[in-house]
């Protein structure tokens, strides 16, 4: 699974690590987060993230 | 400063900021601000929804007086910014028998920003009720309206929601549902612009999740208390959401001229295409105005001069500005003048990045606008409108 990086603020999520404070279990592939998840640092939307090369 | 009551044990204790003209050293308040603090008196327990600005403490103490309050239970911390949560730690020497009632993250929050000890806090979690008797108090967490731990109170035997900064507007009144409902919607306006805008994805969340709540007054931590709260909802899913209008913003500023002729002829070209121009010259423009602008817009132009081969600092400010902002905004271009080179338009364009937009082929002038010059901004008029048609405007 891939990592994506956040375009605005530089937050990196890594499906190994999820985001378990928005109640995202480890384990979780970015393509599986919910349209309404946000990054957890800066509040931007799924479309403002991109892979991590 | 006035208690206001706005149901049966229910009053808004806080701080009209009357003077106040800058928030955040940022940000205008050409019509003041308010901290709002709310009352909520149970049969057994009573709680003070959110505090104010340590500046503006005293007019709490005093309308607390006023209520003759000897004993405060709960303070809620919808919100751990300063201007909400900053007299909490002031109330606890006044109520030393009162808890912090708020969420995990805010939890954090207080501690880190305000020293708030950790023993005063009980954390609630989204959707927990606290009784206060004969009300309830009911926790709903909505982070991101504009912080990662914000939250909203409920109290569904008054219908009555708090919804901190979320639906709030800087404007000091001393009418407690605020002036007609259109200052009121320009103020929220303004506001949703400086404040939500960066956020849309979760206010359209928090939408959603309130339809399924009942309740008759919205009462936010500034600005005027809505008692028909389906107007400022239904404001904010049309702010929130990605339709935009058939309207330009042209945030310019000139040197010597050229670049104001530029956009005075691109304004006129463009009204002339039945397109609404909201031009700004930012050697004069105030932001929030500005801002309020960018939340309908389907194009954004920046006019710039060359200054030191990138672009004029409040050009640059601007575009700064909107990309912090991520307004729905379409397509951006960029129009101006140069002497003898640089790379004014690829430091624009770098610096709007976090903006989903389509670029439309920049116009240049070198020196004075010349025929050629003209000619190109009237194709830039044709392509705006061509791209705003595209888009079913």
């Amino acid at each position: 699974m891939k990592k994506y990086i956040c375009l605005v603020c530089g937050y990196v999520y890594d499906p190994a690590k999820g985001d378990p404070d928005s109640g995202v279990a480890p384990g979780t592939a970015f393509e599986s987060l919910p349209a309404s998840w946000v990054c957890p640092i800066c509040g931007a939307g799924k479309d403002q993230f991109k892979v991590e090369e | 400063m006035a208690v206001r009551k706005i149901k049966d044990d229910i009053y808004s204790v806080g701080a009209i900021d009357f003077d106040r003209r800058l928030f955040d050293e940022l940000i205008p308040l050409p019509e003041g601000t308010s901290y709002n603090s709310y009352l909520v008196v149970g049969s057994e327990k009573t709680a003070l929804l959110d505090t104010v600005d340590p500046t503006k403490v005293g007019a709490l103490v005093e309308n607390l007086n006023e209520l003759n309050v000897e004993k405060i239970d709960y303070l809620v911390a919808h919100h751990a910014e300063q201007d909400h949560s900053g007299s909490i730690p002031f109330l606890l020497e006044l109520f030393p028998m009162a808890k912090v009632l708020t969420n995990a993250k805010c939890r954090e929050l207080l501690i880190s920003h305000l020293q708030v000890p950790d023993e005063k806090i009980q954390v609630v979690a989204d959707r927990e009720k606290i009784s206060l008797g004969n009300k309830t108090l009911e926790f709903i967490l909505a982070p991101w309206v504009h912080w990662p731990e914000t939250m909203f109170s409920y109290v569904a035997e008054d219908k009555i929601l708090f919804t901190c900064d979320f639906l709030g507007s800087h404007l000091a009144t001393s009418e407690l549902f605020g002036p007609d409902e259109a200052n009121v919607y320009r103020a929220a306006k303004r506001y949703f612009a400086e404040i939500m805008m960066p956020f849309r994805t979760s206010i359209k969340q928090h939408l959603e999740k309130l339809k399924g709540l009942s309740f008759e007054i919205a009462a936010p931590s500034h600005g005027p208390v809505h008692r028909n709260p389906k107007l400022i909802l239904e404001a904010y899913a049309d702010w929130a959401g990605d339709g935009v209008k058939n309207e330009v913003v042209l945030a310019y500023v000139s040197m010597h001229g050229s670049t104001q002729e530029m956009a005075e002829y691109l304004t006129n070209n463009l009204m002339e295409r039945g397109i609404t121009v909201k031009p700004y010259n930012l050697a004069r423009t105030d932001i929030g105005e500005l801002a309020m602008d960018l939340v309908d817009a389907a194009t954004v132009i920046i006019g710039s001069p060359t200054v030191l081969a990138g672009p004029h600092p409040l050009a640059a400010y601007a575009a700064f500005l909107a990309n912090a902002l991520r307004p729905k905004t379409k397509f951006v271009s960029v129009i101006g003048s140069f002497a003898w080179g640089g790379k004014m338009v690829e430091t624009l364009a770098a610096m709007l990045a976090n903006l989903k937009v389509t670029i439309i082929p920049p116009v240049l002038a070198k020196g004075a606008p010349t025929d050629a010059d003209y000619a190109a901004l009237d194709r830039l008029a044709d392509e705006i409108l061509k791209n705003h048609q595209a888009v079913g405007l």
